[in-house]
């Protein structure tokens, strides 16, 4: 085995990182995880400058820095927060019972057609997204409805 | 299909010699399939009478020694495990597995694979090493016990979790799903008492912890193994162990001597007689 | 163990911002929710309402609480998605350290700013 030339490389890279053409949809739930955490992260150092720099300078900066985050803009971008807020902590909650392996039945001899312990936990895992969906609807009705 | 039919499919290789080429490209073959040929009677009609440069590893051709495991149709196979029917499709897009260097044609390099296997320490570890050394009888596991690990121990090495794997396309450290899955195996084995040294090895860097749950690695698994189960299992313990939540248990003991059968039947008697005063002669 | 004390610390502080950030959601909106219920409150946005507020302690405690669990978990969380990405060590100890730096300036600056308007 000739060890001189180097060996090419041969990793799928960033693209396969995100969209390797083949994840199941747990892949996908996590990339969404990561989206909405960066987000949320986001949203947190925006709000941490705002509820500091405006409040040491005073009441009169306060008040009129709180009457332009009443724009519409901004109350979208809050509704966007809370929407990747739900589907962050609903995930998250999964992610630390499946991960821990919590609920994914005992370990059993395989025998063909193979069903992974994801695959049959499936039907829970889109049930907590749903929720997710579900709630994500009830704050967009609030939303369009008003009172924001 | 019939039986009796044969049908035109294309398949599309990925070719690369490492002497010639600058980088890798696709040579097309036309091949006469018929029914229940698999992707690797196709590539050995090519190998035989189309071009017989093309170069890939095979072996058993019954899905047990792991060794043409080749990305078909973008997603991972083994070749003598996927017939060509079950695809769908008239054309064969063959890839050598991602995630492992290239040598040659659809050839990997496993070496990666094997030394970060090699580096969970995938035997039986023991504090007695006395009895690792001499053995006098066996280690006692029940049924029950066994059930436990068992599922993981049908591994044959092939690599495809690793080429399935999210973690591994940019994470060249990580130590594998197969690795992750061995580590596992080794450390539920109630024979085994080598928990603590192994998990100094997952507990770095790019160790266990940059496994996120894709379940593409079980997914793609050809032998039904279930790695990321096995994975999230061994997380369960870790954490069991640092949080000290964990049962620690002694490693299962030598079977003791059996002591409640018959005694041993006396030697039968001689059928020829002899006389002991008999003279010789 | 390092990394696995990390990574428990993840789960940890999630399941404590769920609940530290559903008490300051839930007060944030409690004009609305009570209004529901016919209950008028005042605004808590307004500045009145934020200066009592800020001279309690329970919410300076629980305020401090939040910011620290979010930083931590938000600023773990982003380190690893550098660290996963690049192969070099050298990245990974610059992203590193400059997380932590990230992380202690930004602790410092929201802690610091209501303790010394409580003591004012």
């Amino acid at each position: 085995m000739r060890q001189s030339q180097p060996r090419r490389k041969n990793y799928l890279g960033l693209v396969g990182w995100v969209w390797g053409g083949n994840y199941k949809i747990e892949r996908y739930l996590y990339t969404l995880h990561r989206i909405t955490g960066l987000g949320i992260l986001l949203f947190g150092v925006i709000h941490l400058c705002v509820t500091t720099f405006f409040r040491i300078q005073g009441q009169d900066v306060w008040e009129s820095a709180m009457a332009l985050l009443h724009n519409p803009w901004f109350k979208f971008g809050e509704f966007l927060v809370v929407l990747a807020f739900a589907y962050h902590s609903l995930n998250g909650l999964r992610l630390i019972i499946q991960e821990l392996g919590f609920g994914m039945g005992k370990p059993t001899p395989p025998v063909y057609p193979y069903r992974d312990s994801l695959r049959k936990n499936r039907s829970w895992t889109m049930t907590l997204v749903g929720i997710a969906a579900l709630i994500a609807l009830l704050f967009l009705y609030d939303f369009l409805t008003g009172g924001w | 299909m019939k039986k009796e039919e044969s049908r035109q499919i294309v398949f599309k290789v990925q070719r690369y010699n490492p002497e010639t080429d600058s980088r890798p490209h696709i040579d097309k073959f036309v091949v006469p399939v018929t029914h229940g040929m698999t992707v690797l009677d196709g590539l050995l009609y090519i190998k035989e009478n189309l071009d017989s440069t093309l170069s890939f590893r095979t072996s058993c051709r019954m899905a047990i020694c792991g060794s043409c495991g080749m990305l078909i149709n973008n997603y991972p196979h083994l070749a003598c495990h996927t017939q060509i029917q079950e695809l769908h499709a008239s054309t064969l897009t063959i890839r050598p597995l991602p995630n492992l260097p290239l040598i040659k044609d659809l050839i990997v390099d496993l070496t990666p694979l094997f030394e970060k296997h090699r580096s969970i320490k995938p035997y039986i570890m023991r504090r007695d090493t006395s009895e690792m050394d001499n053995p006098t009888a066996e280690f006692s596991q029940s049924p029950e016990e066994l059930e436990r690990f068992l599922q993981f121990t049908y591994c044959i090495k092939c690599g495809i979790c690793v080429s399935a794997c999210p973690t591994s396309a940019t994470d060249k450290l990580f130590l594998n799903p197969q690795a992750l899955a061995q580590c596992y195996r080794y450390c539920a084995d109630t024979r085994d008492d080598g928990e603590q040294e192994r998990f100094q090895m997952l507990d770095t860097e790019n160790g266990i912890w940059h496994c996120h749950l894709a379940g593409a690695c079980s997914d793609a698994c050809p032998k039904g193994v279930d790695p990321a189960f096995a994975i999230q299992l061994l997380k369960r313990r870790l954490v069991a162990r640092i949080a000290k939540v964990s049962t620690v248990t002694e490693p299962a003991p030598v079977v003791p001597p059996p002591t409640q059968c018959k005694p041993k039947l006396p030697f039968p008697e001689f059928t020829v007689k002899r006389d002991p005063n008999a003279r010789e002669g | 163990m390092r990394n696995s004390y990390l990574w428990l610390a993840q789960l940890v502080t999630g399941v404590l911002i769920a609940i530290t950030l559903g008490i300051h959601m839930v007060w944030m909106h409690l004009d609305t929710i009570l209004n529901f219920l016919g209950v008028e409150l005042s605004d808590p946005t307004s500045w009145i309402s934020m200066i009592q507020r800020s001279k309690e302690v329970i919410w300076v405690v629980l305020y401090t609480m939040l910011l620290s669990f979010v930083l931590y978990h938000a600023l773990y969380g982003l380190r690893n998605i550098i660290v996963e990405l690049t192969p070099s060590s050298r990245v990974k100890r610059i992203t590193t350290w400059s997380i932590i730096i990230l992380g202690i300036v930004a602790f410092a600056w929201g802690s610091c700013v209501p303790l010394l308007l409580l003591s004012r």
